[in-house]
């Protein structure tokens, strides 16, 4: 029997000795291995499945984005600590950290992580990892994935229900840096967008390295960083740069209680605008959408 | 000790008119988050406004008290109707010794109806995407004028346009105005910057008709017998000529009918006009 009800399924990250469960809405975890079948001239059949590949899996989950993580006094949470963490990484070596859920785990590298903003709305994100195993880890694990199916016994939580402070939310997030702004020297005239949502990400990519005579990777390299805004206004400026103007854009996240001292912070650097677009449909504004991206 | 509040301490003003003849007065909001944030692991009830907070109000007036001039900046003269554009209006009510404030209302439906033996009766539902309630509001100060003098409409003078009702014996109508709202949200603040006043405005007329000779038409009219017909409802003074309301569409559209028949009644049919005003 594993019949494990969702209020004992938490999604946990540690990584250098601190643990954060996160507000997970949902989890998926997929393991797969490359047998594939060899066929050979002269026989009709198949002679069996061989792997083509290693075993490999990787986790997904959407969640709440909660700002008050306590990650090395970093505001936001552990996903967003460590994906500021690795695009800045100067480093090649990549190091994972434990991904759990519902009694089972990994050593997992982040794939890609993201989180939204809309009006009036509460901030969800979501994270994916890769699962490569073979390392050496803090853990002990080798293989990519291993448990099985158990509830774990949560943190007991308050036992009053509360407003939901430590959770990022439209209603108090302006991301002013975002606001399109078009200027008519010659008039002396500004247009400043009004900013309705915007969704953020980021995509990383790592190079297991693999050696003969073992399934599993001998380390993993981070090789590169792709993030990506996108905001949606109500002013679209056609004047887009052929060559680019590098932009820093600070976003910062606020709750419900406007707490400054746990916003959540990201600042994509250098970003350069690479699209813009106008929809509009039945019963609505036409709405502008503008897509910035980085590279690390 | 327990006391009540009944009509003679209740009233309404909207912009600064108190308005008379009321006969149902509704307010409510929906403080959004009303479910809790869930998550796997949950361990803790926890609330966060998951959507625009809004409020509604709604309104029942017998048309006994219509203005006695537009003024203002109104061109009708049931006070109500005139909030059907695009502008939103702010009131309070009085219940008692308590008062409930609200600010940027506007009008979604607006109906008047009448059956024989009535005084006309306008509804109307509003939605409020300003504040509602008690505590500090923005700079604008409601009060109520005192009651005007009785201005009623009656059932026994009013006018009807249509042919049908020479012959025919009308017993009630209802006019149905949906005035669709847009409200723009943008990200940091909770009330809109701008409320869009949308389109088309959908109209409907109902009539009730006790029938003589009254022709229901074919249900696959359309498109060879299509019928448009002009429609125009006036609400008098009662005992009077003097024109109060006047309800008026053109190329009402005739989208369905219905008959009645029972051994103690007479036979009856009702129909209904509908039109798309484009604004």
């Amino acid at each position: 029997m594993a019949q494990v009800f969702y209020d004992k399924t938490t999604v946990q990250v540690e990584y250098d000795g601190v643990s954060e469960t996160l507000l997970a809405s949902n989890c998926t975890i997929n393991y797969n291995n490359s047998l594939q079948p060899l066929y050979v001239l002269g026989n009709k059949g198949s002679l069996g499945h061989v792997p083509a590949g290693p075993r490999v899996g990787d986790i997904s989950f959407d969640f709440l984005t909660s700002i008050t993580g306590e990650v090395h006094g970093y505001p936001g949470n552990v996903i967003n600590y460590l994906a500021s963490g690795i695009k800045h990484s100067i480093g090649s070596t990549g190091s994972g950290v434990l991904v759990k859920c519902a009694g089972i785990s990994g050593w997992g590298f982040l794939n890609s992580y993201a989180f939204n903003a809309q009006s009036n709305a509460v901030s969800t994100s979501s994270a994916s990892f890769g699962f490569f195993g073979g390392f050496d880890n803090p853990a002990g694990l080798t293989l990519p994935l291993s448990g099985r199916i158990t509830g774990s016994d949560v943190e007991a939580g308050s036992s009053t229900s509360t407003v939901a402070t430590g959770v990022a939310h439209g209603r108090y997030t302006t991301l002013s840096s975002l606001y399109t702004t078009i200027t008519d020297t010659a008039n002396a005239a500004q247009e400043v967008g009004e900013l309705f949502a915007a969704d953020y990400s980021i995509s990383f990519a790592h190079n297991p390295i693999y050696m003969l005579g073992q399934e599993t990777p001998l380390l993993t390299l981070y090789t590169n960083a792709t993030e990506s805004i996108n905001a949606v206004e109500d002013v679209y400026n056609s004047g887009l740069s052929y060559t680019g103007n590098e932009t820093d854009y600070p976003l910062i996240l606020e709750s419900v209680d406007l707490n400054s001292l746990t916003d959540m912070r990201v600042t994509m650097v250098s970003g350069v605008q690479v699209g813009a677009s106008v929809s509009v449909g039945l019963d609505d504004i036409a709405r502008s959408q503008k897509t910035l991206t980085a590279a690390y | 000790m327990l006391g009540r509040i009944r009509r003679e301490a209740e009233s309404i003003a909207v912009n600064g008119s108190g308005i008379q003849g009321v006969q149902s007065i509704s307010a409510q909001y929906d403080s959004v988050g009303g479910s809790p944030l869930r998550n796997l692991g949950i361990n803790e009830i926890r609330y966060a406004p998951e959507g625009p907070q809004t409020a509604s109000l709604g309104l029942d007036t017998l048309l006994t008290h219509t203005l006695v001039s537009g003024g203002a900046g109104y061109t009708s003269f049931d006070l109500m109707q005139n909030f059907t554009g695009d502008v939103p209006f702010s009131g309070i009510i009085d219940y008692g010794t308590e008062k409930l404030y609200f600010t940027q209302a506007y009008l979604e439906t607006y109906s008047i109806s009448c059956s024989i033996g009535e005084i006309p009766q306008s509804s109307t539902t509003s939605v409020i995407f300003g504040d509602l309630g008690t505590g500090l509001f923005d700079s604008w100060a409601p009060f109520a004028q005192p009651p005007a003098a009785l201005n009623v409409t009656s059932y026994s003078s009013m006018g009807v346009n249509l042919d049908e009702f020479s012959t025919n014996r009308m017993t009630s109508f209802s006019v149905d105005i949906a005035t669709p709202r847009v409200p723009i949200y943008t990200l940091g603040l909770g009330a809109p910057t701008e409320v869009i006043a949308g389109t088309p405005i959908e109209v409907n007329v109902n009539f009730s008709i006790d029938i003589d000779d009254y022709e229901i038409k074919n249900m696959r009219f359309v498109p060879e017998q299509t019928v448009f017909r002009d429609t125009t409802i006036t609400l008098k003074k009662n005992n009077s000529d003097v024109e109060l309301l006047r309800y008026s569409f053109d190329n009402m559209l005739l989208t369905s009918e219905s008959f009645q028949a029972g051994a103690d009644s007479s036979a009856a049919t009702n129909f209904n006009l509908r039109s798309f005003i484009l604004r």
